[in-house]
């Protein structure tokens, strides 16, 4: 059974804005499922709808087996969010929001302490837990809302642009974190706009543009399907002969020439394996390389021939 | 690898309840400055308006021989009405900095999460009203005894929740605490428009009108009866009946609010 599975499931906002458009999306259980889009792009709607904060007006959606619109509390003990503001109190120390999350979520009294002491060791706060909150970092309101979270071990977890605006030491830790709850079994759905994070942790990705799927599968499989790695080479010499390394070049593929860089470009669709033949029939031709890169599609360059837009900055 | 989590039992329920209203309180106790406006206002208008109307009380048909003792009972229920407000104006900006987003992720109906947030009122206005109370029995205000001293503060505690409940009703609709001031508004009018410094039959007309058919009206006149004249059954069930009514109607607008939020 899918952990999370939806059919058409839409968001119509008062004023007619169609913040997310019939889509269809399968997570399983175990999976870590990235979801990528740039801001506006329907991922944040897309997940209040799936974690019971938002009804959908259209469609349906089963999360941990459970319709979130017919029987939300059942969704709710079974899932753990972390939204994109870490929202916390501050007035609170970091043990008395634990074990306040705790009591909410009906976990008995004996075992609140031993639960919220468990997890702030896992996330590194017992230190700082009987200080107030608002004296935390960001990284520390990040993984004080991640124990937030997990404290009643749900099956399903929702992290909403977990790492934005934190530093990379706080983003690496906050990985290591997801990569132990997808080793323990938990299902993870991961909305980012970060291209590397997505790349890194998701077993699968879903691309959202303007409240729509756009291409979904493995980030190997993505890349794949928009092209083959290529390989760009300059040339020793003040002015190289472009054409002339072009028309030995075509042996091994449709060659571009970028005469403004100097270079050319050739498609590899063996990747690496064909850069020593490749260097060694231009040498053949009195052709010397002064430089070659071996470019990878990149999620960008998925996004890009998806939507026609780049996602990077936007 | 997970924990199923079976439904909340009615301990669990009163757990949730017990523990947002001390999470309520404690702007109260660790932010201490935020309770001075609340505790203030109610404190000096008593000073200020038996000041200028003290002699009010030698009017014929002025029911109290002490105007002091007559208007301790309003500072009361003043004080009553902005830990009212106060907890819809925290609502608000719980809403806005996305606490209660978490709140509404609990899987708890959401009558135990509103009893959780209003209760907290209830216990808030116990520090406006205690310190009303013991200003004016500084002043010489009579002491309405132990049975007139618990129902007035019960009844001071049950008006704050129905308040709490109306200013928790606007804070689920406006989502703002730019809303405050329609907060606080809602429960310094329902205290004005009642017999608060004149006995009815001393009121205009239309003021009188307004003030029979006020259930504040009825509170305040059980939160009155130990300080002027004996406590009653007859004058005690009013007060009762006003505060369960006022309750029934406006608990239900906060929970019709609680049950449309994200639709």
């Amino acid at each position: 059974m899918a952990a999370i599975e939806t059919e058409r499931l839409s968001r119509r906002f008062k004023g007619g804005l169609t913040a997310v458009d019939a889509i269809d999306l399968s997570v399983e259980a175990g999976e870590v499922y990235g979801f990528l889009g740039p801001n506006g792009a329907g991922k944040t709607t897309t997940v209040r709808m799936l974690v019971t904060l938002l009804r959908p007006t259209g469609g349906r959606a089963m999360v941990a087996g459970h319709d979130v619109a017919r029987d939300p509390d059942a969704v709710r003990r079974r899932i753990g969010v972390a939204l994109q503001e870490a929202a916390l109190d501050g007035l609170m120390t970091g043990r008395e929001l634990v074990e306040l999350q705790a009591t909410l979520h009906g976990i008995a009294p004996s075992a609140v302490r031993t639960r919220g002491q468990d997890l702030l060791e896992r996330v590194g706060l017992v230190e700082a837990q009987d200080r107030r909150v608002a004296t935390y970092s960001g990284g520390m309101k990040r993984r004080l809302d991640l124990a937030l979270a997990l404290i009643h071990e749900p099956a399903v977890l929702f992290l909403d642009e977990p790492t934005t605006g934190l530093d990379p030491v706080s983003r690496m830790t906050l990985w290591e974190e997801v990569r132990r709850l997808k080793d323990r079994g938990t299902t993870v759905f991961l909305t980012t706009q970060y291209l590397e994070e997505a790349d890194r942790l998701a077993d699968r990705l879903g691309i959202i543009s303007q409240g729509r799927i756009v291409a979904e599968g493995t980030p190997a499989a993505l890349k794949a399907e928009i092209g083959h790695p290529h390989l760009e080479l300059a040339f020793a010499g003040d002015a190289p002969d472009l054409d002339a390394a072009a028309t030995v070049m075509a042996a091994f593929g449709p060659p571009e020439v970028l005469r403004e860089l100097e270079k050319v470009r050739v498609p590899l669709p063996d990747g690496a394996a064909s850069i020593a033949a490749v260097v060694r029939a231009l040498d053949e031709k009195g052709l010397g390389v002064a430089a070659l890169e071996l470019v990878e599609p990149t999620l960008d360059d998925v996004f890009a021939a998806k939507t026609g837009r780049h996602l990077e900055g936007a | 690898m997970s924990t199923a989590v079976t439904a909340l039992t009615a301990s669990g329920r009163l757990r949730i309840v017990v523990a947002l209203a001390r999470r309520g309180l404690n702007e109260v106790l660790r932010v201490p400055g935020a309770s001075i406006p609340g505790v203030l206002a109610p404190t000096i208008f008593l000073l200020g308006i038996s000041s200028v109307f003290g002699a009010a009380a030698k009017l014929p048909g002025f029911t109290a021989d002490d105007f002091k003792t007559f208007v301790v009972p309003v500072g009361m229920l003043q004080g009553a009405a902005f830990a009212g407000a106060a907890t819809g104006v925290n609502l608000a900006r719980d809403i806005e900095r996305g606490w209660f987003d978490r709140l509404l992720l609990v899987p708890a109906p959401r009558l135990t999460l509103l009893a959780g947030l209003v209760s907290s009122g209830a216990l808030r206005s116990l520090l406006p009203s205690v310190v009303v109370f013991a200003a004016g029995l500084a002043l010489g205000v009579h002491f309405p005894g132990v049975l007139g001293t618990l129902l007035a503060f019960l009844l001071v505690m049950g008006l704050s929740t129905c308040l709490a409940c109306y200013a928790t009703t606007l804070a689920l609709h406006f989502r703002t605490q730019q809303a405050a001031p329609l907060m606080q508004m809602g429960g310094f009018i329902a205290v004005l428009f009642t017999p608060a410094y004149a006995p009815a039959d001393l009121l205009a007309g239309w003021m009188h009108a307004i003030a029979v058919v006020n259930p504040v009206t009825y509170v305040l006149q059980g939160v009155r009866q130990g300080f002027v004249g004996p406590v009653t059954w007859s004058g005690t069930w009013p007060a009762l009946a006003a505060i369960a009514a006022m309750l029934v109607v406006l608990a239900a607008l906060a929970a019709r609010g609680m049950r449309q939020t994200g639709r």
